[in-house]
């Protein structure tokens, strides 16, 4: 593993260094000196993370088997498919929150969180889906005086 | 402004019940979230954070600061009852604290660690109050070289929290320090990462990059393993810690109350190591040695003394240099700088009223977590058992709505996201968050000050090293760096 992120590493350093500063980062063309250079600290950082990069890799080279290892799950390939699940879950609930208004996409988010993770208590996990968003809504939108999405459906008080 | 109007001026801000409310809020929400392992205080002082926001600044920052040290004791309940610490501060407590419990003495091991944790509290908040100002009035004389220098300084402290690798604690940094310079440059104002969005243009928002790096992660981690967390929990028993043993005991919290508060004032070091040291030295000087890691009273007392030492004297750097001590601290400082104050030698000149309030807030913590701590012992159990599988989701929409109430802007709810999938993938690859949040919060300062003495001196490194104040922090980097590369080849060497 530690092999890998080393290499990992190197790699992300060299498109730093030859293609990203070089296009994302934009620089006067009257810099006197190259230090106060707007470029100067991300290729010092760039170049750093290669070294840390070739660190980890020699490091992986020589102790390679006895690195630590993540907990084993019972069934992985289920775990994945919750994880992509969960993935576009997060991406719906950017997408749609402003549509539907923060309370609501958080009451869907929060009901489909707790039965992805297979809750053993769903009607406690609906309950608390609805009252959850209700009370922080109350808090920011009331008490704090926060602009909560409203959404362009349902609006609340 | 004398002692006496300073002092004064800090009683006005906090001498009413809203600011010992929040006080006691905080404290009381730090021991739930320190008590439900997987929610860590530093989880908690980041989910706190944005309910700050529409406090007044003290009232705020005292709630985040119970919060802290309510924690820090909360992550000793599950350390001793179910053999999981709250925080990694509690580790040391499972060495005694869990045989006691298995032997149906919970109740005696809760309630010294209770004990000990307010009077290492009690101590690191007098060291606090004693030495900030003093650090605070020397640090005035800083101009940018000497902060530049101090922040390099600062940045070893990576190494304290790098965890089983340095290499990756320092990519983790790295990582932290290329997302700071997203957004317009310093100086010139030219775009940084920006892909011409203006969302990105002010760099990424902090709070969400904080607490997708340090919440979202646990709630993607239910998601892969949904039933991780299945455990047990130990019965109290009817037991309860005596006066003569907190006596006999005494030695041992004080010499642990300075042991945290020498480390905690260090930044980077933490509450864990101090809590191993204070169990290690507990134990040499014990009458009962033998007894240590078997179910020993003093050693629960030793390990919860070194890690409540460091909860006040981690603020010694936050307050004098603006420097966070450790993560929850660099959390905290996020809320300073939501209300518009910038820790360091300058608040201590400009807003003196505010760090006396802090610094009576701070002694009055001691005594509102002894008794949240008491109440919470016996109420810990229904707390527990609020169905992770339901606690996640509502840790998902709290992390929702209170990262979009820090500038009203859904875009920083998406930054919150990515941030947590970073957070998870580090979490398997093994790279630790707690160097990457560091990282972010010190790049600028640093990238900021080490140019600032290039425009002074005209592009001369020269002025790097240009008087005492800088000679004595890169004086501390090598010997820190020294240090450091000893430690690791030590460690290597014994694990070959």
């Amino acid at each position: 593993m530690q092999l890998r992120l080393g290499l990992g590493a190197i790699l992300a350093a060299v498109f730093l260094v030859t293609y990203a500063i070089p296009n994302w980062v934009s620089s006067p063309s009257n810099v006197r000196n190259i230090v106060l250079s707007p470029l100067f600290w991300p290729y010092i950082l760039g170049g750093l993370t290669g070294v840390v990069g070739l660190g980890l890799a020699f490091a992986g080279w020589r102790e390679a088997g006895g690195e630590a290892v993540n907990e084993a799950i019972p069934d992985p390939q289920a775990g994945a498919v919750r994880l992509v699940a969960f993935a576009v879950l997060m991406a719906l609930t950017f997408w749609v929150m402003p549509v539907l208004g923060m309370v609501w996409t958080s009451m869907l988010a929060f009901v489909a969180l707790a039965f992805l993770v297979k809750t053993r208590h769903p009607a406690a996990a609906v309950i608390c889906a609805v009252v959850v968003p209700l009370i922080l809504y109350a808090f920011f939108a009331h008490v704090a005086s926060v602009a909560i999405p409203q959404g362009d459906l349902v609006r609340l008080p | 402004m004398s002692l006496y109007d300073s002092l004064m001026a800090g009683l006005s801000l906090v001498g009413n019940w809203e600011a010992l409310l929040s006080l006691a809020i905080g404290i009381v929400i730090g021991v739930v979230g320190g008590a439900i392992p997987g929610i860590s205080a530093t989880m908690a002082v980041a989910l706190a954070l944005p309910f700050t926001f529409p406090m007044e600044p003290i009232n705020g920052i005292l709630l985040l600061l119970g919060v802290y040290k309510g924690g820090i004791f909360g992550g000793s309940i599950p350390a001793i009852l179910i053999k999981t610490p709250g925080t990694p501060a509690s580790s040391a407590t499972i060495l005694d604290g869990h045989p006691l419990a298995a032997r149906g003495e919970a109740g005696r091991a809760l309630g010294m660690a209770l004990w000990a944790s307010c009077t290492a509290d009690f101590v690191s908040n007098l060291a606090l109050i004693f030495f900030a100002g003093f650090l605070a009035s020397f640090a005035l004389s800083f101009g940018p070289p000497e902060f530049f220098a101090l922040i390099l300084f600062s940045l070893t402290i990576i190494a304290g929290v790098s965890g089983e690798s340095l290499l990756r604690g320092a990519l983790s940094a790295l990582l932290g320090l290329l997302l700071a310079t997203i957004g317009l440059d310093l100086v010139y104002g030219t775009n940084r990462f920006t892909f011409g969005d203006p969302n990105l243009m002010g760099g990424l928002n902090f709070i969400a990059v904080l607490i997708g790096l340090f919440a979202i992660p646990e709630v993607i981690n239910m998601v892969w393993h949904p039933t991780g967390h299945v455990g047990k929990v130990q019965k109290l028993g009817s037991k309860w810690v005596t006066f003569a043993e907190y006596r006999r005991s005494f030695r041992s919290i004080i010499r642990g109350s300075f042991i945290g508060v020498f480390l905690g004032s260090i930044p980077g070091i933490g509450a864990a190591p101090a809590a191993f040291l204070s169990y290690s030295e507990a134990r040499r000087k014990s009458p009962n040695k033998a007894n240590f890691g078997k179910g020993e009273i003093e050693g629960v007392a030793a390990s919860e003394a070194g890690n409540n030492g460091v909860a006040g004297a981690t603020l010694i750097p936050l307050l004098a240099l603006g420097v966070p001590g450790d993560v929850i601290t660099a959390i905290i400082i996020g809320a300073f700088m939501v209300h518009g104050l910038q820790p360091g030698p300058m608040m201590f000149v400009l807003n003196v009223d505010i760090i006396y309030g802090l610094f009576i807030g701070l002694i009055l913590s001691s005594g509102i977590l002894f008794v949240v701590g008491g109440l919470a012992i016996r109420g810990f159990r229904p707390v527990a058992d609020i169905p992770k599988r339901i606690l996640m989701p509502m840790v998902l929409v709290l992390c929702i709505y209170g990262v979009f109430a820090v500038n009203n802007n859904i875009f920083d709810v998406g930054v919150m996201f990515v941030m947590g999938w970073v957070g998870f993938a580090m979490g398997r690859l093994h790279v630790p968050p707690a160097p990457f949040l560091i990282a972010f919060i010190l790049g600028p300062l640093l990238e900021d000050n080490f140019r600032q003495s290039m425009l002074m001196s005209g592009g001369s490194p020269d002025i790097l090293l240009r008087g005492p104040i800088t000679w004595f922090f890169w004086g501390l980097t090598v010997i820190a760096v020294v240090a450091i590369a000893r430690g690791t080849m030590r460690a290597r060497r014994a694990g070959a």
